[in-house]
This record gives structure tokens, C-alpha cells and sequence, in this order.
């Protein structure tokens, strides 16, 4: 057309033109207003935001509804904006996420114990079955681990190698591998996989799209997606479903989306190939022959056996553990034993501490709580404890006390030493007690030397005696023998006892008479009396410088109310000899 | 990890796969190269600290029988050029060879290792050819397979070169 009818050409002539705008209205049979609004929006070309905001929740739905492109487009977007987030404020996508923490843990968690149940189960399932032993065989033949030739031998398929190729060179972008999984040097393979490619396209003259989608080798099969710069190859053990496939392609597809700057501008650094993984590991798919039932018996017996081992021994360990406590803290608790330190090492159980020599021992506490000597190891350091009881044991240890002596010590430290011991011994005592550790006093409370106490029996015995004389006469009554006896034995006695504690002694044997004859002659013949005595001792070697015998008559009559007093009566037991003894003061 | 696609490239029996394979990481047999034409082998180099994986392709020596798969010369960065210095046909051979490469890739980095140093009785290869190529700015090494002589350096020299490009 050599004059177009634009829009400025329509508008200028027609503008004022009233008849133009009613026959355009009625060619076009749109209202005026309408059709101005659609010059003015072709007038301002720009997009706007309020026309977008219109649309885009519905493309956006459209789209994911179609392809999935928008969300693997929107995965950088959404990344940053979270990155975004969290640098500015934690808390927000904190609290948004934290009631879906708990959950995942807990299904990933039991996802992880279920497969490992599972592969458990297997392995011991077939361990025990007559295909197991063939399998062992082959195992053994082949170098791989039992587990593994399950592995392999239960499974519909696995995909056990990815390796991503640049499709220009041939290098390795990036590979995985499943577990267990052996492999060779994956950068040759990769190019060898790429140089069969072109062999292939070089032998056959084929098309250049056209490209080498499997290969397959036993129950090993390499399957090949191609995107315009890399290859997706997988290593596939087993029949794998159709399905795999679309996985492949949907992998290539979206490393080819969101890395394809990288890959136009490949130079051999792969290191920016490393967040190819996730895509890659999408295609690390496998599958094992169904079972009708999960049936987790083996699994379960196998588990709950260690279960129950793990409970006795557990119990056992507690039970000696506890024993242990029990015990260490009944050792610190014994009077003149600290416990320092304690534990366990090399397989036995020690103890640091200190101990006081008169402390109980150990060993004996050692069986009384259940435990075996030979599972504890001591270390002691002596030490003086200051414990009552133990003052009271050590004061015992060296003071050696005779049994008549009764020792206490009290809680300021002071011996309290009683009852009666020989001179000897409580002098020492009185010296010794000084250099007992912990005693600060020595107290004598009622504290008699035992040879004081015997001079005073023997004494009491001395002056006991009364010998009986016949009337008038210096000879001794009838039945007198046992008493001069007696008598002649506690004198000496008493002598020998003085003289051991160095005490001087003096014993008057008096002789008396009764009162019928004169004074004078009562004298003479209560004299006599007291010498016969006297002599009688003599005759019996015992030494007469203390003694001395002297007559006093009647002047010392006998007490009236006496058994003596009613023997008076008959005017005989007044003629006797009585002693006298006296001691020195100390 | 860095990695580059080198060639080897040359006419058949110039020593080309004896003269890396006591230098190299390999797990293909040399039958791959009769059947499939090349052998991929990996040769690591450090420059300046730098480690970078060297991808050799080795292609099977061009004869009457077998022609040079140039799709295999796709994406390298770079080439060794093997000559027999006992066969001087054989360089001849390599100039051609090289022509037709860079007719494929493109001018890329490359060095022309003279082989068989070790046989100088019997060397062939005027030093005037060589002195033509090495006013051509061609980098030529002498080399032995036997001795192992100039193969590290004809490895660190190309990868150098490639690194600068």
C-alpha cells in the first residue's frame, strides 16, 4: 500500500470529524471510549507493574501446571531471597520452619532406621539360607563382600555410577557413585565413553543429533542422555524401568538450566561443576525384588538379642558400679581413713587416699560389699588421725595398761586414767603420755598404785590378828597355830611390799593382860607375851629391826559390846597379843 | 581440579603410546587403540602450584590401513605431534598431520617430539628440517622412549603453553 492509514494519519484527518467517529463506531462496534484507551496503551509502551501484579499469580500457575522450568528458573531467585532473609533477621524463617523440624527429623530418622532394618534383615536372611553358601562362593571368587553379591543378587536394578561429560571434549564435569560401588579412574572412563560416541557416529555415518542412547553388557547397561553441552551417562546394574529415563532427562535438562553459562564457558576448571551433585544424585535410583511383607524377624531376633545382651551387661555394670560407690563412700566414712580420689583404670579400680595404721583395713570392707580384692587397687599415705577413738587406741598401744587400770580420753585430748596399777607402770605413764600424738593432758582420777593398796590389806590383816593367851601364863591358847601362821605370812608380806615402794613400816606387837592380877605384874606378863610373839616372828626369818614388842597391861581392855567383851565375861580373852602397824607418810 | 584434553597425534610406530606409558596413569589396554583408535590415559602436572589433569588421547598412528579419527581431536587444547627421527617420512608425515588438525580445531598449542633419540646412528632428520620448523615458532623435543628423555619436559612445556593461551 503506497499511503498506509496509520494511526496519526486516521486521527489527523479524521479528528473533528463527528460522521467519523460514529461510522467507525459502527464499523468496529466498539464504544469510543474503548478504542481511546487502546490507542493510549499502545501509546505508552512501558510495562506496568499494576498490569503485571494482574497476571502473574495466574502464569505462574499456568506455567507450573505445564512445564517445570518456572521453578527450577525461580530456584536462584528463591535462594538469594532466603539467604536475604536469614542474613537480616534469623528469627523470621527460624519460627516460620520450626514446626516442621521436629517432624522431619523424626521421619528421616525413622526412614534411615527402616532401610538400614531392612538391608540388616536381608543380609541376614540370606546368610542363612542354601543360596547364601552359593553366594559365599561367588563372593569368594569374585573379591567382592558378601553383602555386596546380596546386594547385587536381590535387586531389580541399580544405577551405580552418573557421570556428567562436556559433550565438546569429553572431560569429566562431575561423577557419583553408590556405596559399596568399586569403580575406575572416572576422567578416563568418561572419555572413553565420550571417544565410543564418536566412534560410533564415525563408523556408522550416523546422524550428528543422533547419539548412542545405551549400551548394555550382561546385566550392565550404560544409558545416555544428551543435552547441547554434556552428556548424562549412568551406569546401570540390572533391568531398569523406562521411567528412569525421564529422571535422566529431567536431570540434564535442569543442569543444562541453571549451569549454562558454565558449560558455554568450560575451559577444564570443574569446580564449578561441584552443585551439579544434587541433580546427579537424583539419578542414583535403585529397586529390590518386592517382598510380600516386610517381615523384620531375623532383624528383630538379631536386635533384640543385642538388646538383651546389652541389658545384663548393662545391669551387671551398674549393679558393680553401684557396689563400687557404695563401697569408696563406706571407705571414707571409716574413722582415720580419707579417700582422695578414686576411679577406674586399666581394668581395675583404684583408690588414693590416707589412712592412720590403726585404721580398719580395707580388705575387709572389699568383701563385706560384694567386690573381688584382686579388682582394687590401693595408694595410702600414712597419717596421724586425732579421732577419740583413735587417740584412745594409740594411748592404749603405748601406754600398755594393766588390766585393773581403766583409760578414757576426752574430747579436749586429755587422758583420764583410773583404778589401780603398779607404782611402776604409773610412773611411766606419767612420763610416756607426752609423746603420744594427739594427747594435749594427763588426768589421774582415783588412780591407786597397787602395792599402797596391798600394804594396806596386809596391814588391816596384821592388825586383825588377836592371838589368845591362857590365864596367867605366856602360852599360847589352843587352836592359836593358823593364826600365827597367817600371821607370820602377812608380816612378811608387808615388809616385803614396803620395802618395794620404799615406804618405812613399823609393827608393835602389843601384849595384854586381864585385869585380876596388879599392875605391875600385868606389865611384866603382857611383856613376855608380846616377845613370845615377837620371837616366834623372828624364828620364822623375818627381820625384827621394825619391830618391837611392848606389855601394856590391862590399860587397853576391850571394848565393851564386843563378841571379845562377852568372852570377857569369863576373864579369858583379855590376856592376848594385838599389832600395831605403823607406815610412814609418803 | 583443572583439566585439559591433549592429543597425540603421528604416524604408526613412531613410539608415540612406549614413549608416555611409563609416565602416565592408565587402565586401558593398547588394543583399545586398534579397535576403537584411541587410548585415553591421564598424566598430572603441577605449574606454579597449580595441578592440572592432563586428559591424553592417544590416537591409534595413522597408516595405509587406518586414517585419523578427527572427531577425536574435538575440544582439545592441545597436541603432541610425534615424528620416528629414524624415519624421516615421518616428520614429513607430522607437518601434514598438523595442518590437518588445525584445520579441525583450530590453531591450538602443540609440540613436536622427534623420537627414538636414543637411535642417533640411525637418525634420518636433517637438522635444516628441524631448524625450518623452529623458525615456523614450532616447539621441537627431542625425545626417547627408552630413556624416558624429554617427556616430562614436552608434557610441562605443552601444558604451559595451553595455560597461556
Amino acid at each position: 500500500m503506497d499511503n498506509p492509514l496509520t494511526k496519526e494519519s486516521f486521527k489527523n484527518g479524521f479528528e473533528n470529524s463527528e460522521e467519523l467517529l460514529e461510522l467507525r463506531s459502527l464499523l468496529l462496534d466498539i464504544e469510543p471510549s474503548k478504542v481511546n484507551k487502546l490507542y493510549e496503551s499502545l501509546d505508552n509502551l512501558e510495562v506496568k507493574a499494576e498490569d503485571i501484579s494482574k497476571i502473574l499469580p495466574e502464569a505462574v500457575i499456568l506455567s507450573s501446571q505445564k512445564e517445570e522450568y518456572l521453578s527450577s528458573a525461580m530456584v536462584s531467585t528463591v535462594e538469594k531471597a532466603i539467604h536475604e532473609s536469614v542474613s537480616n533477621d534469623l528469627n523470621i524463617l527460624t519460627k516460620a520452619i520450626f514446626p516442621i523440624i521436629g517432624p522431619a527429623i523424626r521421619k528421616a530418622v525413622a526412614t534411615a532406621f527402616d532401610d538400614m532394618l531392612q538391608s540388616m534383615n536381608q543380609a541376614l536372611e540370606h546368610s542363612l539360607s542354601l543360596k547364601s553358601f552359593q553366594w559365599r562362593l561367588e563372593a569368594q571368587r569374585t573379591g567382592k563382600s558378601f553383602a555386596e553379591i546380596v546386594l547385587l543378587r536381590t535387586l531389580i536394578y541399580r544405577v551405580e555410577q552418573v557421570f556428567l561429560i562436556h559433550q565438546n571434549n569429553g572431560l569429566l564435569l562431575n561423577h557419583i557413585v553408590a556405596p559399596q560401588v568399586s569403580t575406575q579412574d572416572p576422567e578416563l572412563v568418561s572419555g572413553m565413553l565420550s571417544a565410543i560416541q564418536d566412534f560410533v557416529h564415525d563408523s556408522f555415518q550416523t546422524n550428528k543429533q543422533d547419539i548412542l542412547q545405551s549400551m548394555d553388557f550382561g546385566d550392565l547397561s550404560i544409558w545416555i542422555e544428551t543435552g547441547p553441552s554434556a552428556i548424562l551417562a549412568a551406569i546401570i546394574r540390572g533391568n531398569a524401568p523406562q521411567d528412569l529415563r525421564l529422571v535422566l532427562q529431567n536431570s540434564i535438562e535442569k543442569i543444562h538450566l541453571k549451569f549454562d553459562r558454565e558449560l558455554h564457558n568450560f575451559d577444564g576448571d570443574t569446580e564449578s561443576f561441584e552443585d551439579t551433585k544434587p541433580y546427579l544424585e537424583d539419578c542414583l535410583q535403585s529397586k529390590y525384588k518386592p517382598r510380600g511383607k516386610k517381615n523384620y524377624t531375623f532383624a528383630w531376633f538379631f536386635l533384640s538379642g543385642i538388646a538383651i545382651a546389652i541389658a545384663i551387661l548393662s545391669f551387671f555394670a551398674i549393679r558393680e558400679r553401684l557396689r563400687w560407690e557404695k563401697f569408696v563412700h563406706k571407705l571414707d566414712s571409716q574413722p582415720g581413713i580419707r579417700v582422695v580420689n578414686y576411679g577406674r583404670r586399666a581394668n581395675k579400680y583404684y583408690v588414693l587416699g590416707m589412712r592412720d595404721p590403726l585404721a580398719i583395713h580395707p580388705q575387709r570392707l572389699i568383701e563385706q560389699n560384694n567386690l573381688k580384692p584382686e579388682q582394687v587397687n590401693f595408694e595410702w599415705e600414712s597419717y596421724t588421725s586425732h579421732e577419740s577413738e583413735f587417740l584412745l587406741k594409740r594411748t592404749i598401744e603405748i601406754l600398755q595398761p594393766p588390766k585393773t587400770v581403766s583409760i578414757d580420753v576426752d574430747k579436749s585430748g586429755s587422758v583420764v586414767v583410773s583404778g589401780s596399777a603398779p607404782r611402776k607402770w604409773i610412773l611411766s605413764a606419767r612420763n610416756s603420755w607426752r609423746f603420744i600424738p594427739g594427747i594435749i593432758n594427763f588426768r589421774e582420777n582415783n588412780l591407786v598404785e597397787i602395792e599402797i593398796s596391798k600394804l594396806d590389806n596386809y596391814k588391816q590383816q596384821v592388825e586383825k590378828t588377836v592371838l589368845f593367851f591362857i590365864e596367867k601364863t605366856t602360852n599360847l591358847s589352843p587352836k592359836q597355830d593358823k593364826k600365827l601362821e597367817n600371821l607370820a605370812i602377812n608380816v612378811q608380806k608387808l615388809i616385803d611390799t614396803s620395802r618395794l615402794i620404799n615406804r618405812e613400816i613399823f609393827i608393835e606387837v602389843i601384849g595384854h593382860s586381864n585385869k585380876l592380877g596388879t599392875a605391875k605384874v600385868n606389865k611384866i606378863i603382857s611383856q613376855k607375851r608380846g616377845e613370845k610373839i615377837l620371837n616366834y616372828l623372828k624364828s620364822r626369818d623375818i627381820n625384827p629391826r621394825n619391830m618391837a614388842a611392848v606389855g601394856v597391861g590391862y590399860q587397853q581392855p576391850l571394848k565393851i559390846g564386843s563378841k571379845r567383851n562377852n568372852q570377857n565375861k569369863l576373864g579369858v580373852v583379855e590376856t592376848r597379843v594385838t599389832f600395831k602397824v605403823f607406815l610412814d607418810r609418803e | 581440579m583443572l583439566q585439559k584434553k591433549v592429543c597425540m597425534i603421528g604416524e604408526f610406530a613412531t613410539g608415540k603410546t612406549s614413549l608416555v606409558s611409563q609416565f602416565v596413569h592408565s587402565i586401558f589396554s593398547e588394543k583399545y587403540q586398534t579397535t576403537v583408535g584411541v587410548k585415553i590415559d591421564k598424566k598430572e602436572i603441577e605449574i606454579n602450584n597449580k595441578k592440572v589433569n592432563l586428559i591424553l588421547w592417544d590416537l591409534h598412528g595413522e597408516d595405509e590401513f587406518q586414517k585419523l579419527r578427527l572427531s577425536y581431536l574435538r575440544g582439545s587444547s592441545g597436541f603432541l605431534l610425534v615424528a620416528d627421527g629414524t624415519r624421516s617420512h615421518t616428520l614429513r608425515k607430522a607437518v601434514d598431520l598438523k595442518e590437518r588438525v588445525e584445520k579441525e580445531v583450530g590453531k591450538i598449542p602443540f609440540i613436536l617430539m622427534l623420537n627414538k633419540w636414543d637411535l642417533q646412528e640411525e637418525w634420518e632428520i636433517e637438522e635444516s628440517e628441524v631448524n625450518k620448523l623452529l623458525a615456523n615458532a614450532w616447539t621441537v623435543i627431542k625425545s626417547s622412549a627408552k630413556s624416558g628423555l624429554g617427556v616430562e619436559e614436552a608434557f610441562q612445556t605443552l601444558t604451559l603453553k595451553i595455560l597461556e593461551e
